[in-house]
């Protein structure tokens, strides 16, 4: 185990070369080569996030956004997986490039992943301690009795009440809850720099959605790490994530700040999931606004926008051309070809600020009138 | 409604499951109450939505209520007759008007039936119609939940999530049945897909009158659909009212903690708003609490609490809550008005 530590850099202790960010997706695709045809599961994304930072990917099932994050860890198989271009740089170093063996140090010492089923993530045979001092063990040398003290600590700090009892327990004898801070103390083990979270609060209950959600955040603040929370709720990364990608059809159609994603939304399918969600509202019961249909099928994409077949507003142009990404000087862009035009971002759903503008305006006519009158 | 007829009513109803099995099981009886002591109506045409946590016994209710399991104490009545009472012949006459939609569209559906068997097996069950009549029936469903009446020879496997739902759905209104108990509906489909689900529930009850009991574990979903909404705890009721108040005015700390716990996706008000995060997980109902179940995580808790369970009491017309201290805390509203 020490011999083997040697041979490698911990890449974490490296610094980010300059002018790049700790983690750069550069136009990376990767298909599927099925018997059914090529599936385009992820056909062109970009980002770039540093330390602290959280980034929110959101989108439907089959949107490439679990895809997404796989690839970067190397969880894809290949075949039928292939990357097909593009690059992920993690400080410099490109992750799709590394051996297999390189890849076993990144993954959980420097890039960390949580899943969503926390039952199936979890080896039901091994108890809780000695699964989350694994990665210590592993990436740290650490000692047995090391590991299970530092595994005490972590579930203390995950507010697991009392851990001494917790690590000689089985997974089973946990709830959904539980296993879900479990796997984030696992996570957080090794004190990675990125933290993945691939739906992690989708098989919970709301109330335990909003502990795990309180505890992401604490732990990021203390640790200085970035996440990236992948969901198909907008309503989960809305107070969490500092920007926001929307996927479709393994594409981003829209990308920008948090602020720039709610307030200022510029693609028809991130309006459609924001009006999908229930609002609570108690004066009247309008009818809900879903997205007709159902996301395409990647094989055979839709000519034209991808979206285009589902879009309330789509026109000829939409089914016949690929619509560019349109960005505005902030970095903020949007697949669709009207995303410049003010008189269709009229469309966007109210928000907040939308009615806080209106309620302003309409006070400030209402003075107006009064002082003619 | 006081005119009306409740078309099912349930009598402190309560359900106890064995903690043990084996020989001595009977002796050293542990149980796990899963349902104690709850009562509530639904009235033809409406929805009445029930909400909790896992394991707050919403499903057993629902389950009972078919008599899926059989109830340990309390009475169940659909259409003024008593469900535990009913052999076997009254027991299928009467789930001809009571009908199921599960929460999981992949363990639910037959993966080797046809879309077409699956949706007219209730059919095929009670002797409705020819065969030539059942698969006009079919078709007429398919196309009724948006689904394209071609592919009544497919297999489960061929259809999404959201699809599949709606094949449980077609199936689920076969009978036209005038009570359907929808067992967390839409918790495994994406939101998108999750309002597609809620308009058709709300379209097809508009057109066959049915009643619903809508189980849910998330509030905002139960919103849109229901009349009424019931709110349990570890197996007991603590809050029930129209929709309107539920929202509105929520009295039952707990009910608050779960509006509050709906995120809203809109950052400004996310950030500012109060918000209940409860503390841990549900308690055992191995061994509940004493006392009020829910007062171990209560965030207005006081000593009377843990020593007295409160009383289910009507603290407005039509609007019950089980708390010592409903009342005195008409606590923040948790809908956001700027």
């Amino acid at each position: 185990m020490a011999k083997k530590k040697q041979s490698y850099v911990d890449l974490k202790d490296q610094p980010v070369p300059e002018g790049s960010h700790l983690l750069e997706v550069d136009n990376l695709k990767m298909y599927f080569h099925t018997q059914d045809g090529v599936v385009h599961a992820v056909d062109g994304v970009s980002y770039t996030l540093d330390r602290g930072e959280t980034l929110g990917v959101v989108g439907e099932s089959g949107s490439g956004k679990s895809v997404t994050a796989k690839t970067l860890m190397g969880l894809i198989e290949m075949p039928p997986g292939k990357i097909e271009g593009g690059d992920a740089r993690y400080r410099g170093k490109s992750l799709l490039k590394m051996t297999e063996e390189e890849m076993q140090h990144v993954r959980g010492n420097d890039i960390a992943m949580i899943f969503q089923d926390p039952m199936t993530s979890l080896n039901p045979v091994y108890k809780i301690g000695r699964q989350v001092g694994e990665g210590l063990r592993l990436h740290r040398g650490y000692s047995k009795k090391e590991a299970l003290a530092r595994a005490v600590e972590l579930l203390d700090l995950v507010g697991i009440p009392e851990p001494e009892k917790r690590v000689n327990e089985y997974p089973h004898q946990f709830s959904g809850g539980m296993r879900q801070r479990v796997m984030i103390a696992m996570a957080l083990a090794c004190d990675p720099d990125i933290l993945i979270a691939d739906e992690p609060t989708t098989a919970l209950d709301v109330t335990i959605q909003a502990q795990i959600i309180e505890l992401m955040q604490e732990m990021q603040k203390k640790n200085g790490n970035a996440i990236i929370m992948i969901t198909h709720d907008l309503g989960v990364v809305a107070d969490m994530a500092d920007k926001i990608m929307v996927m479709y059809a393994g594409r981003p159609v829209e990308f920008g700040t948090a602020e720039e994603i709610f307030y200022d939304s510029r693609h028809p399918y991130t309006w459609g999931l924001i009006n999908s969600i229930p609002k609570q509202e108690t004066d009247e019961k309008k009818p809900l606004t879903p997205i007709a249909g159902n996301p395409p099928s990647l094989v055979n994409l839709p000519s034209g926008c991808p979206f285009a077949p589902r879009c309330p507003y789509a026109v000829g142009i939409c089914h016949e051309k690929l619509p560019e990404h349109i960005t505005t000087e902030s970095g903020h862009y949007s697949a669709c070809h009207f995303a410049d035009d003010p008189k269709f971002l009229a469309y966007a759903p109210e928000t907040s600020r939308t009615r806080a503008n209106l309620a302003a305006r309409k006070a400030a006519g209402a003075q107006h009138a009064a002082k003619e009158a | 409604m006081a005119e009306k007829t409740p078309l099912l009513k349930v009598e402190h109803l309560s359900k106890d499951f064995p903690a043990e099995s084996g020989v001595f099981a009977k002796r050293f009886a542990r149980k796990v109450s899963a349902v104690n002591d709850v009562s509530f109506e639904i009235y033809p045409g409406e929805t009445l939505g029930l909400v909790g946590e896992s394991g707050c016994g919403k499903s057993t209710t629902g389950r009972t209520i078919m008599r899926l399991t059989n109830p340990t104490a309390g009475k169940v009545y659909f259409e003024g007759k008593d469900v535990a009472a009913m052999n076997k012949r009254e027991l299928k006459e009467m789930r001809r008007n009571m009908q199921f939609i599960f929460q999981d569209p992949y363990a639910s559906l037959n993966p080797r039936m046809t879309i077409g068997e699956i949706v007219s097996e209730p059919m095929t069950i009670h002797n409705v119609g020819t065969k030539e009549e059942r698969m006009r029936t079919v078709r007429e469903l398919l196309d009724v939940v948006g689904l394209n009446p071609e592919h009544i020879n497919r297999y489960p496997h061929e259809f999404s999530g959201g699809q599949r739902q709606r094949i449980g759905i077609a199936r689920a209104f076969a009978l036209r049945p005038k009570l359907i108990i929808c067992d967390e509906p839409v918790s495994a489909l994406d939101v998108s897909i999750q309002a597609q689900v809620l308009n058709l529930l709300k379209d097809l009850q508009n057109r066959y009158g049915t009643a619903y009991l809508f189980i849910a574990h998330d509030l905002s979903v139960v919103q849109h659909i229901s009349d009424r909404v019931a709110v349990m705890y570890l197996g007991k009721m603590v809050e029930i009212s129209d929709w309107k108040t539920l929202y509105a005015e929520p009295h039952h700390p707990y009910t608050q903690s779960l509006l509050s716990a709906v995120p809203v996706p809109d950052p400004d008000i996310q950030k500012s708003r109060e918000r209940i995060i409860l503390a841990g997980d549900p308690p055992s109902p191995l061994d509940p609490p004493s006392g009020c179940r829910f007062h171990t995580r209560c965030p207005i808790a006081q000593g009377k609490c843990s020593q007295e369970a409160p009383e289910f009491r009507e603290v407005k017309p039509g609007h019950f809550c089980a708390c010592h201290f409903a009342e005195p805390f008409p606590i923040k509203q948790s809908s956001i008005e700027l």
